[in-house]
C-alpha cells in the first residue's frame, strides 16, 4: 500500500529527461484549490509506512487515521508535520537519531544560485522563548546541493522541498531551473524576505507586485510543487498573500522569522555580528497564528503553518485557523525526535476526537463570513 | 552521535560559580573522546528553547560516567545546578570531532585558560593512558579561581599563572608557554578566543625555531594532509578547542562557524569543536 503512495508522490519528480511530458514554459493555467482539503473519494493510503518491528518505534498512526496532506501539483505528504528549512539542514545532519522517513516533509536550508559564506558570527542567541539567527543564508550553491544531496534524497520516501532564495527575479528563476527534473527534489519553497538588489534592497516578501512577480517568473519555468514563504514583518499581509497566490503559487507557508536585534553583553553594540537577526520560537506563536488566521481567509490554495511549535497543542492551533500542515523549526534543536511523536501524537488525537482525519481539525476556529483585518488595529474600532 | 538518557550522580561547586557533575551515561562513555562535547537540554520550559554545549570533562568507561564542568551564567546553567542526585536528563551527544594526538608524540602540553579548563582535561587522562608526559599550563584571574589539582591525575605536571600574581606566575598563562615550546610534541589548548590567537601566533614558525623540519624521518613525512581531515590535526603542532554560540550543535543551522583561511566557515559543532590553529583564520572581523 505504501508504495502506491510513493510513486504517487514523486511521479512527477523521476521523469528520465528532466521535465515531464507536454511541459512547455507557458503560464500553467491553475486549477484553484480549495484551503481546506477535502478527502479524496479515491482510496487513500494510510500512514504506516514501515513494519514497527524493523524500528521498534512506540505506536504510529493506524490505518483508520488519514494524514495525508495534498499541497498541489501531485504533492501529497504522508503526514502534515514537516521540517522548517534552516533546522533541519539538508535531512542527513541528525543521522540516526530522527528516522527521516517518517517525517511529512523536509525543508531543506535555503540554497542560492552561487554559494555564500553567510554573516559574521555571533550568528544565534537565545532569547526569552525563542532564539534569534542571522545565518546569512550560508550554503554551498544549487549545484553543490543537486550533487551532493540529490541522491541521498531519492532514496527516501519523505519528499523534500527545496528553500530557494536569492537576490534578484533571475537568481530565483536560475536555481529553480536547475532545481527543476532533479530526481528526489519534490518541491520548492521561495524564501522571499530577501533584499531585491534591483529594487534598493527592499525585501520581495513586503511588496505584493514583487512577491508577486518573482513567483509569476518562478512559475513560468517550474512545475514542481511551488511554495512560498510569507514573511511576518509586513502592515497587512492578505494583499501579499493574495499576489502570491495569484501568480501561481501551489501553496503558502507562513510565517519566516521576525525581524529583532539582541544588545551584547558590555552594551557596547549589538550582539549578532549581522546587527538584526530572525525571532522563531514559541515566542512567534501569536503572530504566526494571527498571518496563517488571515492568510487562510484570504486564499483558496493551502496554507503551511510554522511559528513556534513545540507540542501538539500548537499542531491543533495552528489547525484551527485554518492550516493544513505545519512546519517544527526551532524546537528541533531542543528536541530533535519532536516532530515525529507529533505524527503519533496527532493522529492519536484524531482517534480520540472520533475523526478519521486531521483534515476535519482545520479552519474550526475560522470566522463564517472574513473578519476584520490586523491592520485596521487591534484595539480600537470605530 | 545519540540521544543518551544521564542520571546525575553528583553536583559539586568546585570553584565560585563553576560546577562539577557526574551523570550516569554508560551509553556515552563508550566511544566519546578528548575534545568532543555533548549537547544538553535544560528541563527549564519557560523560555529556554535551546540546549547548551559542554566539554565532555571525563568519561570512565568502567562506570559509564561522563563528567561536565561549567560555570553559572545564566538560568539555563543555574538550572542544572539545582538538580539532585537520581534526576534525569538527556545529552546528544557525543558531538564534534576530538583531539588528534600524534601517536609518536611523547610530550603533550596542554593549555587551559579558565573554564578552557572543560576542554582538555579528558585528553589528559587519554595521554596518561597512552604513556606519554603530560605538562598542564592554567591561567586564571586569581588563586581563588585555579582549577583544584586533586580533580587532576597525579601523572600530571600542573603550572599555574594567574593575572593578579596570587598564585604560581603572575601574568598571563601565553607567558609560560615558550619555555615548553622545545619540549612538547604537540599542544592543545582550549580557553578565550584571545587566548586561543596569541598561541596560535606564537605557534608560527615554531619549526623554524627549533631547526626541525619533522620528527624525524617517518612515513608520511612532505605529504600534506588534507584540511580539516583527521591526518591535518594529528601533524599539527597547536590543536585548538574553539567555542562558538551554538543552535543545532550536528550541523544543521549553521550558527556555529569560525572562519577557515580558505574563506570557508567551518562549523564549530561538526568540523570542530577542535582545530589545527593553521586552519583557522585568526585575524578578521569574524573572530
Amino acid at each position: 500500500m505504501g508504495g502506491r503512495l510513493d510513486v504517487r508522490a514523486k511521479r512527477r519528480v523521476v521523469t528520465p529527461n528532466g521535465r515531464p511530458a507536454g511541459a512547455k514554459r507557458t503560464p500553467t493555467v491553475r486549477r484553484v484549490r480549495p484551503a481546506i482539503v477535502q478527502a479524496t473519494p479515491r482510496p487513500r493510503i494510510e500512514a504506516v509506512p514501515r513494519s514497527e518491528a524493523a524500528t521498534g518505534s512506540p505506536p504510529r498512526a493506524r490505518a483508520d487515521i488519514d494524514l495525508s496532506v495534498d499541497l498541489g501539483r501531485g504533492l501529497v505528504l504522508r503526514n502534515p508535520i514537516l521540517v522548517a528549512s534552516g533546522t533541519f539542514g539538508y535531512g542527513v545532519e541528525y543521522g540516526d537519531v530522527v528516522d527521516v522517513d517518517r517525517l511529512g516533509a523536509i525543508c531543506c536550508k535555503g540554497t542560492t544560485l552561487k554559494p555564500r559564506i553567510g554573516n559574521p558570527t555571533p550568528r544565534v542567541t537565545e532569547t526569552p522563548g525563542g532564539m534569534l539567527n542571522s545565518i546569512g543564508l550560508q550554503n554551498p550553491g544549487v549545484d553543490a546541493v543537486v550533487e551532493k544531496y540529490a541522491a541521498t534524497w531519492t532514496g527516501w520516501k519523505v519528499p523534500v522541498i527545496v528553500n530557494v532564495a536569492g537576490e534578484s527575479v533571475g537568481d530565483y528563476v536560475a536555481v529553480t531551473r536547475r532545481l527543476e527534473g532533479v530526481p528526489g527534489i519534490a518541491g520548492i519553497e521561495l524564501n522571499i524576505s530577501c533584499p531585491n538588489v534591483g529594487r534598493d534592497g527592499l525585501q520581495f516578501a513586503i511588496d505584493p507586485d514583487a512577491a508577486a512577480e518573482v513567483t509569476a517568473a518562478v512559475r513560468r519555468v517550474t512545475d514542481l510543487p511551488l511554495l512560498v514563504k510569507l514573511s511576518p514583518n509586513v502592515a497587512d499581509i492578505r494583499p501579499i498573500a493574495r499576489a502570491i497566490a495569484d501568480a501561481g503559487a501551489d501553496a503558502l507557508t507562513a510565517i519566516n522569522t521576525l525581524s529583532g536585534i539582541a544588545v551584547a553583553p558590555d552594551r557596547h553594540r549589538p550582539l549578532l555580528g549581522n546587527i538584526y537577526g530572525g525571532l522563531s520560537g514559541p515566542a512567534v506563536k501569536p503572530v504566526a497564528l494571527r498571518v496563517v488566521y488571515e492568510a487562510a481567509q484570504t486564499v483558496r490554495i493551502p496554507v503551511v503553518a510554522i511559528g513556534g511549535i513545540t507540542e501538539l497543542a500548537d499542531v491543533l492551533d495552528f489547525l484551527a485557523v485554518g492550516a493544513v500542515a505545519v512546519q517544527v523549526g526551532t524546537a528541533i534543536f531542543a528536541d530533535p525526535t519532536l516532530p515525529i511523536r507529533l505524527v503519533d501524537e496527532l493522529a492519536a488525537e484524531c482517534r480520540r476526537r472520533g475523526v478519521t482525519s486531521h483534515r476535519d481539525l482545520v479552519g474550526t476556529a475560522l470566522p463564517k463570513r472574513a473578519a476584520p483585518p490586523s491592520a485596521k488595529g487591534v484595539e480600537y474600532r470605530p | 552521535m545519540r540521544l543518551a538518557a544521564a542520571e546525575l550522580v553528583d553536583s559539586r561547586e568546585i570553584l565560585p560559580g563553576q560546577w562539577l557533575q557526574a551523570y550516569h551515561a554508560p551509553e556515552l562513555a563508550d566511544g566519546s573522546r578528548a575534545g568532543q562535547f555533548v549537547h544538553v537540554r535544560t528541563g527549564d520550559f519557560s523560555g529556554l528553547v535551546l540546549r547548551r554545549p559542554f566539554s565532555l570533562n571525563t568519561a570512565d568507561l568502567a562506570t559509564g560516567i561522563v563528567t561536565i564542568h561549567f560555570r553559572v551564567i545564566g538560568r539555563g546553567t543555574e538550572w542544572f545546578t539545582r538538580l539532585r542526585p537520581g534526576d534525569a536528563i538527556d545529552l546528544l551527544g557525543p558531538l564534534g570531532r576530538p583531539f588528534e594526538v600524534d601517536p609518536r608524540g611523547r610530550h603533550v602540553l596542554l593549555i587551559a585558560g579558565g573554564l578552557g579548563m572543560a576542554g582538555v582535561r579528558m585528553l589528559a587522562d587519554e595521554a596518561i593512558r597512552d604513556g606519554r608526559q603530560v605538562t598542564l599550563l592554567f591561567g586564571a584571574s586569581s588563586a581563588r579561581e585555579v582549577y583544584p589539582s586533586n580533580l587532576l591525575p597525579d601523572e600530571v605536571e600542573y603550572v599555574v599563572a594567574t593575572d593578579d600574581g596570587s598564585l604560581g606566575h603572575h601574568g598571563f598563562v601565553t607567558d609560560l608557554v615558550p619555555d615548553y615550546e622545545g619540549w612538547a610534541d604537540q599542544a592543545f589548548a582550549c580557553g578565550p578566543t584571545g587566548m586561543l590567537r596569541a598561541l596560535a601566533k606564537q605557534a608560527e614558525g615554531r619549526r623554524q625555531r627549533l631547526g626541525v623540519a619533522k620528527l624525524g624521518r617517518k612515513r608520511g613525512a612532505g605529504r600534506t594532509a588534507a584540511l580539516g581531515s583527521p591526518a591535518a590535526r594529528r601533524k599539527a603542532y597547536l590543536q585548538v578547542s574553539m567555542e562558538q554560540n551554538m543552535g543545532c550543535a550536528v550541523g544543521a543551522c549553521l550558527g556555529c562557524v569560525v572562519m577557515s583561511v580558505t574563506g570557508t566557515p567551518q562549523r564549530v559543532c561538526r568540523e570542530g569543536p577542535v582545530f589545527a590553529s593553521e586552519e583557522l583564520a585568526w585575524e578578521g572581523a569574524w573572530t
